[in-house]
């Protein structure tokens, strides 16, 4: 936990009141970010993102399964967040279930959509191998190795650049298998399909200090928050989830005003990212 | 199966005598006091210090010395085949405490009375000696937190197979049924303060491999010990003087 003193309270709300904050930047500013993919052999696809001191790992294992009843014309997608002690000495044992938990069902929602699978930010039915009978499951682990505030704008990122590393390997379906049989399949251990991420969004989250909003919050600055608003949007500018944190109420305008503030922010911030995992994938494959 | 080709290679292209490639960094947790990635071929683990600082929960604070207190923990994608285990299996508990045991000796918690020191592992890649890589990773971290210790502790295992002694097993020789020794030594003091070993063999043959071990933990920590003085002097160097 930050402890600060109240002189220190007050330089970190005045700065922000008057668009400079502690690390100078403005309001709307993130810092730098650093992608790196590829980090993990064992996974099919796996990136660590860095923004400011704060370090996540995300990777994405693809397994044979089966669809579900109601929807079997798509695959399954999990995504499990861990927040180790590393971190943070309060993650200890138990202590990080309730962040992680929180972490988990947000990310939950702004990538993956309501539960038909409508408005997922990952396309589900591309999954599917023979509709009813076999499709992957992708299970995207995100750990938090270093915690430096914003995490999950830092773990949507991380995701994003994970996915767009996978590899999923090509399924050959034997033919002449009877409709009630399970299908016999061979894994090709040699070519691999790309996953499509242009339609993944980008989560920014806008933390409220006094009376303004600001991005990409450092822990002393999030101590200092009365609420926090999380919104993913896509390339086309689509809102896809949207999960406000901390006990405090907002205005309806404000929120409003908060999603087009978001919005703008989200242009800048795919651009980045975009390039910064193109740049990381081009080393990677070096 | 053969885990030692008749040309004397392993099945990674190893020589029976050759560790795996290692490569440590120092502060990978920059919020942390001290921290350090230890890598040994493909076993990758992050390990942070946070302390000497005050005891969190006053019943368990000593009067004596500081207490010391470890978490090992396993990344859910570090293995192979995907694990959902929960946090602080027996696995976990038995590892954390062998980390604990064996780095609560070299710490002079004598000189840091009622305060605590936490150090936390975590695997992030799991391929064959994660106890001996978490060991070293800990020694890193905690040199790096300046932590007053008598010695370094290294560790590192060593197995024997096909009647060949072998140094620093990975994953599939660790699962090959084989015996798995982990020794950790203080490298000056020239003593052993972990000793391991799983499955059966013969006294004399045990002498080869413990000595084996030994040797291969003398050669990590030259490593560390280099790792350390780079750093120090890079220290040095940023601060100008």
């Amino acid at each position: 936990m930050v402890g600060l003193s109240l002189g220190e309270q007050h330089f970190i709300q005045g700065g922000i009141a008057q668009d400079l904050r502690c690390d100078g930047r403005k309001r709307l500013t993130y810092r730098p970010i650093n992608v790196e993919t590829g980090v993990i052999p064992q996974a099919n696809g796996s990136a660590r993102v860095r923004i400011g001191a704060t370090e996540v790992i995300a990777s994405v294992k693809a397994e044979l399964g089966k669809p579900g009843v109601v929807q079997p014309d798509k695959g399954k997608v999990f995504i499990y967040i861990d927040c180790s002690s590393t971190a943070e000495p309060a993650f200890e044992g138990r202590g990080s279930e309730e962040l992680s938990a929180e972490l988990s069902a947000a990310l939950h929602r702004c990538l993956l959509g309501a539960k038909s699978g409508a408005g997922a930010g990952i396309d589900r039915t591309s999954l599917v191998v023979v509709e009813g009978k076999i499709c992957w499951d992708l299970y995207i682990d995100g750990l938090v190795v270093s915690s430096d505030g914003n995490l999950l704008d830092a773990l949507g990122a991380a995701i994003k650049a994970a996915l767009s590393n996978t590899g999923i390997p090509s399924v050959k379906v034997a033919p002449g298998a009877s409709s009630d049989e399970q299908p016999e399949v061979d894994v090709s251990d040699e070519e691999f399909l790309q996953f499509d991420t242009s339609g993944i969004p980008a989560i920014v989250t806008l933390t409220k200090v006094g009376r303004h909003y600001i991005v990409d919050a450092t822990p002393e600055e999030e101590s200092q928050m009365s609420s926090a608003v999380s919104i993913s949007i896509n390339r086309k500018g689509h809102v896809c989830g949207i999960t406000k944190r901390g006990g405090a109420g907002l205005d309806p305008s404000v929120i409003l005003d908060m999603v087009s503030v978001a919005k703008h922010v989200s242009e800048q911030l795919t651009n980045k990212l975009d390039s910064e995992i193109a740049s990381a994938e081009a080393e990677d494959e070096s | 199966m053969e885990y030692v080709s008749p040309e004397g290679l392993r099945l990674d292209g190893r020589r029976p005598m050759e560790m795996r490639q290692i490569r440590a960094e120092i502060g990978a947790v920059s919020k942390a006091d001290g921290s350090a990635v230890f890598e040994m071929g493909n076993t990758k683990v992050i390990a942070a210090v946070y302390g000497p600082r005050e005891v969190q929960n006053r019943s368990q604070q000593l009067s004596d010395k500081a207490l010391v207190r470890c978490e090992y923990n396993m990344a859910n994608f570090s293995t192979g085949d995907r694990m959902r285990k929960p946090k602080g299996d027996r696995r976990s508990t038995e590892i954390s405490l062998v980390i604990r045991q064996t780095l609560e000796e070299c710490i002079l918690t004598h000189l840091m009375p009622r305060s605590q020191i936490d150090i936390y592992v975590q695997v992030l890649q799991a391929d064959g000696g994660t106890r001996s890589a978490c060991i070293n990773a800990a020694t890193l971290a905690l040199a790096d937190a300046g932590i007053p210790m008598r010695d370094l502790v290294t560790s590192c295992s060593a197995g024997y197979l096909n009647s060949t002694p072998l140094l620093d097993l990975n994953y599939v020789e660790d699962s090959a049924g084989g015996p798995d020794v982990t020794v950790g030594i203080l490298p000056k003091l020239d003593k052993v303060t972990l000793l391991q070993m799983d499955s059966k063999l013969p006294i004399d043959i045990l002498e080869n491999v413990i000595q084996l071990a030994t040797e291969g933990c003398k050669a990590i920590a030259n490593y560390i010990r280099e790792i350390l003085l780079e750093n120090t002097k890079e220290l040095e160097y940023r601060r100008g003087s």
